[in-house]
């Protein structure tokens, strides 16, 4: 369980990864390395090179920008959880960490890589989606700013070009009426869950004005429910009918902690939950 | 940290005198060293000259090579040579896994290297020899197989089947052992039950999952003719005998070395045929070779075990007295057995051990081991123990139920009484100084069921179902040479400790024993220190050296404390007493006058004592002062097996309660409890460590562990994210208390303590939560109970 032979590159800016990346189609980044470094070991990539953006400076940063709350790519989850600016602006997402994986990893993994690596049984996919975060990706010809609902393809599979690189995730501030509300289901505290939920709920009153569910570890990305959703505001929560409704909105693909069967199960009584929670 | 227990063994003196160190959880000693990373693992040892291997290994569960060509391989950057069975056979011979004592066996010869056919997933075929493991890992990409893949007899369940996959073509079908206990009569006793229940209960393969895994560095030194061996077992003797015997060796200069070892659980005493590969490589070359298992090879080459399907039926009478039980046991093995303690031994447990707490005067039971397509199975921590233990246990709860007493009372009702030892299992197994009963009444004291019984109503309104189990067991530890060296195993059960007064005063322990991170040489320094009169930081300790330390069996079974701890103590005895006869000379007085205190040999009336380190000098410098005569001899060596019955057993009391969540099947254990009468404790906090840490392998069997195959036995999970261990967030309070019944058999008195938590725990987990789901009229039968299975169970889904 050794990694292949590949060369390596430290990165000093940005400029200097993106024109290297560019020049070499097998070459990969490497950020905090807790997803690639496992893959490299077990012999099921072989990149040519790696490019180590961990040393570029102030790619870790957390601030505001306008109406947003910008986390360059390379604040780890840890970094992320103890910012006094998330934790006063985004509460929500300190919890959702504390569910990714244990200290260790969160210590090296980071933000930015989880959002790059697409992983469709990880939360942080599905909070960008939820949360309508705004993916800065920077290439040779500049930046661009992608949508996460757009962001997302397939299976490990993004709108991510081969001379380009994640370099900050920017998500809109929740209003006084909009709640992040996520749970999961895991067999073991930390592992990825057999289905997870994240909802973006605004509320008019105590009515529910409108809805976003976007489910992770169901399917080939980050799921998003929108019909279900739409059931849940008119009806609010009938297990039958709400799992008929994601039975056809999702294909649910079963893993070795849960059937396809299961993860229905579980992704319809999540929304029992999360409304539950809303309540309180 | 000085918790003091009371000693209640008379044979080992008062508590209240200097350097009564036995009975108390002092701190141990080689924990500051692991703590601040200066441990001397395998993989730690470089060696100049050394290479390092990596195996080609099975893809497939059951193939033919058709041809192999490793011509590239060999010109692979870094790369030494590369040799398959034809190479390694020249300086190996085969094995064979069986053993004479336990009736037939067919297990056909094993060599390093598999040379036609391979039988699992993970088999290694050809091994490349480099500079380091990673240039070896890139030449393994470069060696060419032509493989013809077979049909693979992966399901246990079809093996006997008239149109099974023959693995062994030889043998004729896959029957590996099977064994008939047969005590009174069991259907005639069906017959006249008031009530008789059933059940069939399954057990995934589950593995050891070590922290460190296998590794070995072979030197071999041609001019001296002598191989050492650097290896992570458990029991370096039996290696000793192992390498002698298939390297040719003569078996004095076979020298085996385990320093520090990472977690061990029994996986660790096997012989692997990459272990085999690795030392005949170093014989051939003349160069010490490093082969460290990685977690992929660990998943799929450590042996798995539990692989069970079982079935039972017991029958009692009006009363919940039990008439009668049978059992009827299938365990899929792999394709061999393994060498040299065979893989009949687990199957062999559960029908020496199934009902063994109660009185069954009509027991039968049934064992069938079969070969698969799968990593060869065996002995792991607790062998056996937790699947007779959940087969008894699930088929009590059934008929307290069935007749509606509760679980407590109906075993009460039919534990052997603690008055009644020496007695026997149903099995015909001989008993001695076992407490069920006492043990329980302690359980219950603990567990407070009447509360647990309010909660469990009240929490249906929450949607959670509550539970609880009782369950009591026997542990087999401390065994004697009826367990393996009767069958014609050269597997040590004498175990030996030497022990020796330095010139500078201090005192030097070696013991066959073997440490694994349980603490042994703790406990061993302990006994030593009490048993001599020193303080503790005065006596060191040599462990897992074939060259250094006396002959014996090592760490298995869980044996350290009663057996080599009983060497130890016999050792220490015995330098006292010379040393009390050389002060007696010296002082000019009656020997019995004297007495060793705080390393002094001081006179029990008063008056001047002499120092250790003055009378070491005297003998050792100045033996001239000495008088005539007198014995110099500072140096004591003992022994010690048990005779005349097969094991020393151990027994626990174990409960737990339960809440699974209904609308996602998760399984919460609240609370665990477990008494455990171990005789004599000689460091009560190991004891503790060693009973919650069974407790948690024992979580892992029955909630998540799982090595999880697909129909062609390729294992899907085999990785620490995929393959599930119970972490920190997964482990319950445990509560542990004790009950003190001493073995007859020892002067300490110690019985094991290592596995009792790991073959019961399983038992209780599951018939807590059936015990909750009963409120619903549903159970499990399948370990591991998975929130799908429960789920499945609730039909929610």
């Amino acid at each position: 369980m050794k990694a292949p032979d590949f060369s390596y590159f430290e990165a000093q800016n940005i400029e200097d990864a993106i024109k290297y990346k560019s020049e070499d189609d097998e070459a990969v980044i490497l950020a905090g390395g807790q997803s690639l470094l496992p893959a490299l070991n077990m012999r099921l990539s072989s990149p040519s090179c790696l490019i180590d953006i961990s040393k570029i400076n102030n790619l870790n940063e957390i601030k505001i920008e306008g109406d947003f709350i910008n986390i360059g790519a390379l604040a780890t989850h840890s970094d992320v959880m103890n910012n006094d600016l998330v934790r006063e602006k985004y509460p929500c997402l300190v919890d959702i960490l504390k569910m990714v994986a244990h200290a260790a990893i969160r210590n090296k993994g980071t933000h930015g890589g989880s959002i790059a690596y697409g992983d469709p049984a990880a939360e942080l996919p599905a909070f960008a989606v939820a949360m309508d975060a705004e993916i800065v990706l920077s290439g040779l010809s500049g930046q661009r700013i992608v949508n996460a609902k757009d962001f997302y393809l397939g299976l490990f599979e993004t709108d991510l070009k081969s001379d380009e690189i994640l370099t900050a995730i920017r998500y809109p501030f929740l209003s006084h009426n909009q709640h992040l509300i996520f749970d999961e289901v895991c067999r073991r505290h930390g592992d990825y869950a057999m289905a997870g939920l994240m909802a973006k709920v605004e509320l008019d009153q105590s009515k529910i004005n409108n809805l976003d569910l976007v489910y992770f570890a169901t399917g080939d990305k980050p799921n998003v429910a929108q019909n279900t959703a739409r059931l849940v505001i008119d009806n609010g929560y009938d297990y039958e009918k709400l799992k008929k409704s994601l039975a056809s909105e999702i294909d649910f693909a079963g893993d070795l902690n849960s059937s396809s069967e299961m993860k229905l199960h579980l992704a319809t009584i999540l929304i029992n939950k999360i409304l539950n929670k809303l309540e309180r | 940290m000085d918790d003091i227990k009371v000693n209640q063994n008379p044979k080992l003196g008062s508590m209240d005198r200097p350097n009564s160190y036995i009975g108390r959880s002092l701190p141990r000693e080689n924990a500051k060293k692991h703590l601040e990373g200066g441990g001397q693992f395998v993989d730690d040892l470089v060696l100049p000259r050394m290479l390092h291997v990596a195996f080609l290994r099975s893809p497939f569960a059951h193939a033919e090579i058709k041809s192999i060509n490793v011509e590239e391989a060999k010109t692979s950057l870094g790369v030494f040579d590369v040799y398959t069975s034809k190479e390694i056979d020249e300086y190996c011979t085969p094995w064979v896994g069986t053993l004479g004592h336990l009736g037939e066996m067919r297990s056909p010869e094993q060599t390093p290297l598999a040379e036609k056919i391979v039988r699992w997933q993970g088999e290694p075929i050809a091994v490349v020899i480099a500079n380091n493991r990673a240039q070896a890992e890139d030449a393994l990409e470069l060696i060419e197989v032509d493989w013809e893949e077979k049909d693979a007899q992966v399901d246990m369940e079809t093996a006997l089947d008239d149109n099974a996959v023959i693995i062994h073509p030889e043998l004729g079908s896959n029957l590996f052992w099977t064994r008939t206990v047969n005590q009174g009569d069991v259907n005639q006793a069906f017959e006249t039950s008031h009530a008789v229940v059933e059940t069939t209960l399954d057990f995934a393969r589950h593995t050891g999952v070590t922290l460190e895994s296998r590794g070995i560095v072979a030197d071999w030194n041609k001019a001296e003719g002598k191989i050492t061996i650097y290896h992570n077992g458990q029991a370096p003797h039996m290696m000793q005998h192992i390498i002698a015997k298939h390297l040719e060796i003569n078996e004095g200069l076979v020298r085996i070395v385990s320093r520090d070892v990472g977690g061990s659980f029994g996986i660790k005493v096997h012989v692997y045929p990459d272990e085999m590969a690795v030392a005949a490589i170093s014989k051939k070359l003349g160069r010490p070779i490093k082969f460290i298992a990685d977690r992929l090879e660990s998943f799929t080459t450590d042996i798995h075990a539990r692989c069970h399907k079982i079935s039972g039926k017991l029958g009692i009478d009006k009363e919940g007295k039990i008439l009668a039980m049978e059992i009827n046991d299938l365990s899929g093995i792999g394709p061999f057995s393994m060498y040299p303690r065979t893989s009949a031994i687990e199957t062999n447990q559960v029908l020496n051990l199934s009902g063994a707490p109660y009185v069954i005067p009509n027991y039968k039971a049934v064992g069938t081991v079969v070969f698969q397509n799968k990593t060869p199975m065996c002995q792991y921590r607790a062998v056996g123990h937790p699947i007779a233990v959940a087969i008894t246990e699930a088929l009590i709860d059934k008929a307290a139920n069935k007749i509606d007493i509760g679980l407590s009372e109906i075993r009460k009702k039919n534990f052997i009484p603690d008055n009644a030892y020496p007695n026997k299992t149903p099995s015909g197994v001989p008993l001695e100084d076992l407490s069920h009963q006492a043990s329980m009444d302690k359980l219950l004291t603990m567990m407070n069921i009447q509360e647990i019984e309010k909660e469990k109503i009240a929490n249906l309104d929450k949607n959670v179902l509550s539970g609880y189990g009782v369950i009591s067991m026997c542990e087999v530890t401390n065994p004697s040479p009826l367990f393996y060296g009767v069958g014609g195993a050269h597997i040590s059960s004498q175990d030996g400790a030497s022990i020796r007064l330095e010139g500078s005063g201090a005192i030097h322990l070696s013991s066959s024993i073997t440490e694994q991170g349980q603490g042994t040489e703790a406990i061993m320094k302990q006994i030593a220190a009490d048993q001599l009169g020193v303080s503790m930081d005065s006596v060191r300790v040599t462990l897992g050296d074939t060259d250094a330390t006396p002959y014996g069996g090592g760490t298995w079974a869980s044996r350290g404390a009663g057996i080599g701890g009983e060497a130890v103590l016999k050792a220490a005895r015995t330098l006292k007493d010379n040393i009390l006869d050389i002060a007696a000379a010296i002082m000019q007085t009656d020997k019995n006058s004297l007495d060793v205190e705080n390393n002094t040999v001081i006179r029990k009336n008063g008056g001047e004592g002499i120092t250790l380190q003055q009378l070491a000098e005297t003998v050792y410098y100045r033996g001239h002062e000495l008088p005539k005569g007198t014995n110099p001899e500072l140096l004591a060596t003992a022994s010690f097996l048990i005779e005349g019955i097969p094991f020393v057993f151990t027994n626990s009391a174990m409960g737990c309660k339960v809440s699974i969540h209904q609308d996602t099947g998760i399984i919460k254990i609240d609370k665990f409890w477990a008494v455990e009468d171990c005789g004599t404790q000689i460091n009560p906090k190991l004891v503790e460590e060693q009973i919650r840490g069974g407790v948690i392998q024992g979580i892992g069997g029955a909630l998540f562990e799982e090595c999880v195959y697909d129909d062609q036995g390729n294992m899907q999970n085999a990785t620490m994210a995929d393959y599930l261990v119970p972490m920190a967030y997964e482990m319950p309070d445990i509560i542990v208390d004790h009950v003190t019944t001493n073995s007859g058999r020892s002067i300490i008195g110690a019985k094991g303590a290592g596995e009792a938590g790991t073959g019961g725990a399983p038992a209780v987990i599951m018939n807590a939560i059936n015990n909750a789901l009963n409120q619903l009229g549903k159970e499990v039968v399948s370990q591991p109970i998975t929130p799908e299975k429960i789920l499945r169970a609730l039909g929610k889904i």
